[in-house]
């Protein structure tokens, strides 16, 4: 804004604060009331007293969560899913982004068309499902980690190494430099803004994906967090209550827990990590729906 | 990249001319991605035949040895006793979508741009990005348990006079829950584009119109708006390519049987009836004739925008 206008007191300027006061509240207020219905007294908690702020203080729910060892298991699958997708999908897209900016290569045309394709038609879920079968990956963990590439990404990619002066890429070659090569020591570690932006995107992506894993996993030990945590809030084929020991039941039952807390718990204890998170690396987030939108 | 070094180290290194090595190398660079795109990009691509088939499960993928049934699937499709009640809420529910998600965020934009603290306004559009960190999974269970009978939308309805009802299984209320959870997930993300349109206009024009007299509103509809129109065109025409095909994942996390008859769409169909259900070929039928609307939808949204207005997206 011009700095002429900074000046004049603006009238309307608290008006617009207050309602963009009452936005942030509409987003941040539902997670807001899981978390202090998870720290809530049960009795508080079950009779719905607990409204802006926490009442009382019980961190019982958290023990049971903690405890639950398949959430530990589809935590680990979780990370091993994104780290290897990540790593895949960074491979597939700078391989494929890289040929594209080279002048010299043939065919380009052919190539474009080969990727453009795929952008507006798709098999969708059906003889996706029935390739993922007779590929025999099926029930595995190749289902998730295998499909780790992007159209998307290999147009952001090459836009941005499109950017990287040609004469940089033609030094390399003329001190003998293979592409590979060329790729390897001189682009790739010019492109680290974009690269982290392909791996923060693939990362979350994952994080938050459920239905691939709905669709093509039955084993339930290989189930990613978001699958998991599905089957406890949507389908409810999961109780919590059954993860607690003697112990922990009895108490439960005299501090009358419900189960409802004990998904807030959940809810809470998955989404944090995220939420810690992302305000660190949105700028990541925001620079690639812009390159995205430069395509043209 | 073992596999394309290997490829690369293995070209000949006579006997071919200097560009054809070169392109060698490339093209060998570029298998591993090429391989992959085929695989999972393109023979499904080709796998939609099977909606032209009768095809068994188990018989072999490429349609050998099973029945070409032509257009016997849309036909079925087409007259089943749900089509009608498909093609109904999928378009309701999509267009109340976009009713109401197009045009929140452009607002959001112009009401940022409005702020003049920065710290705020950065705090502000943080905020607004949460729900979209949020997985579909955690909204959906929220969402869900926040409109049963106990939950918290109903301490709201009674503390205002109303009845408590099971909002979550109440077929009539499920477009409103659907279409204000996907807004409430996506509009402060949906800004991104237009506030960093907004922030490269040049601030000339806003002094220029400060010299003719003109008020906020004036500057906002004479000066912001028709610099964002190409973009919110072009966002428009993206929006209605999509409209048969989004929410798909959202639907299939906040419905159940009882909201079924305004809340199944023809993604949930096919996952529920082709999928669940084993009916392959019915389900693949079902999918293509719903990318067949879309793309038309597209090509039809951008041929109208391209007639009335400058912009479109080819």
């Amino acid at each position: 804004m011009p700095a002429a206008r900074k000046k004049k007191f603006d009238p309307a300027q608290p008006f617009l604060i207050l309602f963009c006061i009452l936005i942030c509240i509409v987003t941040i207020y539902p997670m807001y009331y899981v978390f202090i219905m998870s720290i809530s007294d049960p009795v508080e908690a079950a009779q719905g007293n607990v409204i802006f702020f926490p009442k009382g203080f019980y961190l019982g729910s958290y023990q049971t969560v903690f405890r639950d060892g398949k959430l530990w298991r589809a935590y680990a699958n979780t990370i091993f899913y994104a780290a290897s997708s990540t790593v895949l999908m960074l491979t597939t897209t700078v391989l494929m982004a890289y040929p594209l900016t080279r002048p010299n290569l043939k065919f380009r045309k052919a190539v474009v068309f080969f990727l453009l394709v795929p952008m507006y038609f798709g098999g969708g879920l059906i003889p996706t499902f029935l390739l993922v079968y007779k590929l025999g990956i099926y029930n595995s963990i190749w289902a998730m980690i295998l499909p780790s590439v992007s159209i998307w990404n290999i147009i952001l990619c090459r836009t941005f190494f499109a950017s990287i002066p040609a004469e940089v890429a033609e030094s390399a070659t003329i001190d003998g430099a293979n592409h590979f090569q060329t790729l390897w020591r001189i682009y790739l570690p010019l492109s680290k803004p974009v690269l982290a932006v392909i791996a923060i995107y693939t990362i979350v992506g994952v994080w938050n994906s459920w239905f691939n894993a709905m669709v093509y996993l039955p084993n339930e030990n290989l189930h990613p967090l978001q699958m998991y945590l599905q089957r406890i809030l949507i389908a409810q084929t999961v109780d919590l209550k059954k993860m607690m020991t003697l112990e922990e039941m009895r108490d439960a039952i005299k501090k009358s827990l419900s189960s409802l807390q004990l998904k807030y718990t959940m809810i809470f204890f998955i989404s944090a990590p995220i939420m810690m998170i992302y305000p660190c690396f949105q700028k990541y987030f925001i620079k690639g729906v812009m390159l995205g939108s430069l395509k043209g | 990249m073992d596999l394309a070094k290997q490829q690369a180290a293995a070209l000949p290194k006579k006997g071919l001319s200097r560009s054809a090595r070169e392109n060698l190398e490339l093209y060998a660079i570029m298998f591993p991605t090429v391989v992959l795109i085929i695989i999972f990009m393109y023979v499904p691509l080709y796998g939609v035949l099977i909606a032209f088939q009768d095809y068994v499960p188990g018989a072999p993928f490429f349609g050998t040895g099973t029945a070409w049934v032509g257009l016997k699937h849309f036909k079925a499709f087409v007259s089943s006793y749900y089509f009608a009640r498909i093609v109904k809420n999928t378009l309701v529910l999509n267009l109340m979508n976009l009713g109401m998600g197009f045009w929140v965020p452009i607002a959001f934009a112009l009401l940022l741009n409005e702020l003049k603290d920065t710290f705020f306004k950065k705090f502000v559009q943080t905020a607004s990005y949460l729900p979209y960190f949020i997985s579909s999974v955690v909204v959906a269970g929220m969402v869900l348990s926040f409109t049963a009978t106990d939950g918290i939308l109903n301490r709201l309805v009674m503390a205002v006079g109303g009845t408590a009802q099971a909002w979550n299984t109440k077929a009539s209320a499920f477009p409103w829950i659907y279409t204000l959870t996907c807004v409430w997930q996506s509009f402060g993300w949906g800004s991104i584009l237009y506030l960093s349109s907004i922030s490269s206009i040049d601030p000339s024009l806003y002094e220029a119109a400060d010299l003719d007299g003109a008020g906020r509103l004036k500057k906002i509809w004479y000066v912001t708006l028709p610099f964002m129109l190409p973009l919110i065109i072009i966002q428009l025409i993206f929006a209605i390519g999509g409209l048969m095909s989004i929410g798909t994942e959202m639907i299939l996390l906040l419905y159940n049987p009882s909201t079924y008859s305004t809340a199944d769409v023809i993604g949930t169909y096919v996952y529920r009836e082709g999928l669940l259900g084993g009916k392959f070929s019915s389900g693949a039928a079902s999918g293509l004739f719903m990318s067949a609307i879309n793309l038309a939808l597209t090509f039809g949204a951008n041929a109208i925008s391209r007639k009335f207005t400058d912009y479109s997206l080819w």
